[in-house]
């Protein structure tokens, strides 16, 4: 019997092409993004950072600057995945940064007030479940435009947030007789393998969870399908809405690690410490290649596109005058998106 | 043919389909014999989309009776149609191009356990079916690499692998090159050996005569003729009984016509164009006739400078921009094919509607004289007899004769010469159509040249003074208006038979 691969990697095997030149562009395009991250690694380490505190002497490459970037880039890489697969059947969340502050400001609650780790780590991630929830229920049933319904809930779940924490205090943290808990801070911290924290690994086998769900479930053979061609989706029996839904709940999970990792790492439950992640979550998104019209895109590739976003600006963070920052992180950006569209666009004039 | 006549694999008995004012099918019978290709043919109009809307569960019937398998037939969505193994095959392919040949196929069909797919024996069923109907196709690839024909026959191949045993195909070869219709054929008779029956549906007579069993006749809504094709004695007389021997309206000669060319148009070439050229004099009515994507819609949109063409085009002697801000500086306007989303503004008033296209005439330096515009849509609502009973009604509100009364009061406002119609009496009822054929000859009376881009003979045969016949984006023939024209050469011509005699 002919065993077929459902899901290969390379699913972009494309049919009667013979022309080298098109295997080296579709080569391209499938290792681009590894590429881009490897040019970013090797441009910063030759670059000379002797004058910096940041970095250990002289070397981008030591121990110590990956473990720190890694433990930084922990809430990204938790929500990249979960954020692809909803990319990729066609649907946005712009209220996770939300949803991560609310996460983080519940967890620190429950902590301070003396429940054990697993509990509040159990029940912060079923509450980033439930706002996840209610954005799919707010889209697939009150049809409300993903765009719009999430801004909503982006005030909503920021609000919330807002209101748990007293007046006068800016966040949840360590004051007069409520403490901290020691685990509290060693979760986003503390090495527990090669030297990274907890955080890291949880976000790596959240990805590795995504990456088998993506390639082996229906739903992640749903989702391409929903993204691709929702009328084919619904004329197979698919049913969509169900897809969504389940999506955006599984986003409010990972919303809500990303919020324990950045509390555990600040040490404080910050409302306002998710703002912004929504942006950075299209940006990890899309330069992973997934399409923004749905159907196309890897949680891996997602994964990497986190990586390459944080080295870049932890990396420039120390090459470059604080006020040029952000203005070259945009243009290496632009850079990539442009020759990524450009490998894009001959391999499909070669395969013609 | 067998000797026994198995039990029909669906059939329709006195199926009646009202729409407000029109009876566009009535009391249709006829029954379809399993594994046959069975055709459906008739002219535009003649009830055939609404028939197989009603088939797919798009629409439900007035009334009347559907089986399937001598069991009735209700289906109420295409969903629920599939279930009783009707397939249809959309013009818009229905497939996900981000998925690979088999994921498509295998699509709402898999073997999962607890969510995870596993493989079983469906992935070399459907590659099997797959590959008794096009073996060329590699499971494997992606959707996206495959050319439209290819994706076509994914769709059949999954139609045939969920179990239909009836596919419905509207059209199937519009958007096919010669070489790739042979290949569907070729497809079309596996299934048929396979014992799929399958429901075709094409203006292209030559395709129907090589391919069919069967056909199936309607005219106005009414079914004409059910036969086997072996009984057809060619297109002759398949033409016959799609047009009847019905009278059309009287043409009568103009005496407007004139000799002054006012648009010149000359080895007009695209995509969908093919070296066409033709004239058109001052105070002359000029049709484009031709099926669906014979070029009509191309053509006008050319002239107005909305597509790109190859060719020339020379207005009043001088070249028309390729823009159409330059075609309506120069006297064109064109009434768009799709009233709704083309040609009017549906959430503005009529009278903010008609100075639109020219607003210039309207303002003193930028500033907007309201009061002219007030003017002037009352002038045109008067004018056009457009029935509303305010110039203040939002259009999409208006009943389709009327809004396209707007839209031609909107070209009429910006001082056109030459006015484009594009199929403008589609969806408009029969009072409203007279009223429309009027305004157009009242126009061409008044010197202005209009030209008519019309699928409907009738129409063509009743206002136009000279017709120019289309195929495939060629001009075959030019026909000059008048008594005894005969309507089997011209219909012969557009559904690309051989060249009728230029008279």
């Amino acid at each position: 019997m002919k065993t077929v691969n459902l899901m290969s990697k390379s699913t972009t095997f494309v049919y009667s092409r013979t022309a080298l030149a098109g295997q080296v562009a579709q080569f391209l395009r499938n290792y681009y993004i590894y590429f881009v991250l490897i040019a970013i690694i090797a441009f910063l380490s030759a670059a000379n950072l002797d004058r910096f505190d940041l970095f250990e002497r002289g070397n981008f490459l030591y121990e110590k600057n990956i473990i720190n970037i890694l433990r930084v880039s922990a809430p990204i890489l938790v929500l990249a995945g979960a954020f692809t697969l909803l990319m990729v059947s066609g649907y946005i969340d712009l209220s996770v940064g939300s949803t991560m502050g609310l996460s983080a400001v519940i967890y620190a609650m429950l902590a301070i007030n003396g429940m054990p780790f697993w509990s509040a780590f159990a029940i912060t991630a079923l509450c980033g479940a439930l706002l996840g929830a209610f954005n799919g229920l707010l889209v697939v049933r009150f049809k409300i435009t993903p765009v719009i319904a999430t801004l909503i809930t982006l005030s909503l779940f920021k609000g919330i947030a807002l209101l748990l924490v007293q007046d006068g205090v800016s966040a949840i943290k360590s004051m007069g007789d409520l403490r901290m808990p020691q685990w509290f801070n060693a979760y986003g911290r503390e090495g527990v393998l090669m030297g990274l924290p907890m955080a890291f690994w949880v976000a790596v086998g959240v990805t590795i969870v995504l990456i088998v769900l993506q390639n082996r479930s229906l739903l992640g053979k749903y989702a391409a399908a929903t993204g691709g061609n929702p009328t084919a989706a619904k004329l197979s029996g698919i049913n969509t809405s169900k897809i969504v839904f389940i999506l955006y709940a599984i986003v409010g999970v990972c919303a809500a690690l990303a919020g324990i990792a950045r509390a555990s790492f600040m040490s404080l439950g910050d409302p306002l410490s998710g703002d912004g992640m929504e942006l950075t979550a299209i940006l990890v998104v899309l330069i992973g290649g997934t399409a923004f019209s749905g159907g196309e895109g890897k949680v891996l590739r997602s994964f990497i596109g986190a990586l390459i976003i944080m080295t870049l600006t932890l990396g420039m963070l120390t090459l470059v005058p604080a006020y040029y920052q952000t203005l070259v992180i945009g243009a290496v950006l632009l850079g990539a998106a442009a020759s990524n569209h450009f490998i894009s666009k001959k391999g499909q004039t070669l395969s013609e | 043919m067998t000797s026994h006549q198995p039990p029909p694999v669906l059939s329709v008995e006195k199926l009646i389909k009202d729409y407000p004012g029109v009876r566009a099918v009535d009391e249709v019978s006829f029954s379809i014999q399993a594994s046959t290709v069975h055709c459906l043919v008739g002219e535009n109009g003649a009830g055939k989309s609404t028939l197989i809307k009603m088939l797919t569960g798009a629409l439900q019937p007035t009334q009347g009776v559907m089986k399937v398998n001598g069991t009735t037939y209700q289906p109420s969505s295409t969903k629920d149609a599939r279930r009783s193994g009707i397939a249809t095959l959309f013009q818009e392919l229905q497939v996900v191009d981000e998925l690979s040949v088999l994921e498509n196929l295998t699509l709402g069909m898999e073997q999962s356990r607890f969510g995870f797919i596993i493989s079983s024996d469906l992935e070399q069923r459907v590659t099997q079916t797959l590959a008794t109907i096009e073996p060329s196709i590699d499971p494997s690839a992606r959707v996206s690499s495959l050319s439209v024909a290819q994706k076509q026959i994914i769709e059949i191949a999954r139609a045939a692998s969920s179990g239909a045993n009836v596919i419905i195909m509207d059209e199937p070869t519009a958007a096919l090159s010669e070489r790739e219709v042979e290949r569907l054929f070729t497809v079309i008779r596996r299934l048929r050996e396979q014992q799929v029956t399958v429901i075709y549906i094409s203006h292209k007579l030559d395709e129907i005569l090589s391919l069919g069993d069967t056909v199936t006749v309607l005219r106005d809504g009414k079914h004409i003729v059910t036969k086997p094709l072996s009984e057809v004695a060619g297109r002759a007389e398949l033409i016959d009984m799609m047009i009847g021997r019905s009278v059309f309206q009287s043409y009568t000669v103009r005496s407007a016509v004139t000799d002054e060319v006012v648009l010149s148009a000359n080895g007009l070439s695209n995509s969908l164009l093919n070296n066409v050229s033709f004239d058109i004099n001052k105070g002359e009515i000029v049709g484009f006739y031709g099926l669906v994507g014979a070029g009509k819609t191309e053509i006008a949109r050319a002239l107005f400078g909305a597509d790109k063409v190859s060719g020339s085009i020379l207005f009043k002697g001088q070249p028309v921009g390729n823009s159409p801000k330059e075609a309506i500086a120069a006297g064109i306007a064109l009434v768009p094919e799709e009233r709704r989303t083309q040609g009017l503004f549906t959430n503005l008033t009529i009278r903010e509607n008609i100075p639109v296209m020219n607003i210039r005439r309207m303002s003193d330096n930028g500033v907007f004289r309201s009061a002219d515009e007030l003017t002037a849509a009352v002038n045109y609502v008067e004018k056009l007899g457009i029935a509303t009973d305010s110039i203040e009604k939002h259009t999409e509100k208006l009943s389709g004769g009327n809004q396209q009364k707007v839209v031609l009061a909107k070209c009429l406002f910006s001082d056109a010469d030459l006015l484009l119609l594009d199929e403008p009496t589609r969806g408009v009822d029969v009072g409203a159509k007279t009223e429309i054929y009027d305004i157009i000859k009242n126009l061409a009376d008044e010197g202005n040249s209009v030209a008519l881009f019309s699928t409907e003979l009738e129409e063509v045969l009743g206002i136009c003074d000279r017709i120019f016949l289309l195929y495939c984006g060629s001009l075959e023939s030019v026909i000059i208006n008048g008594p005894n024209l005969d309507t089997t050469d011209i219909l012969n011509v557009v559904t690309g038979g051989d060249r009728g005699g230029t008279q």
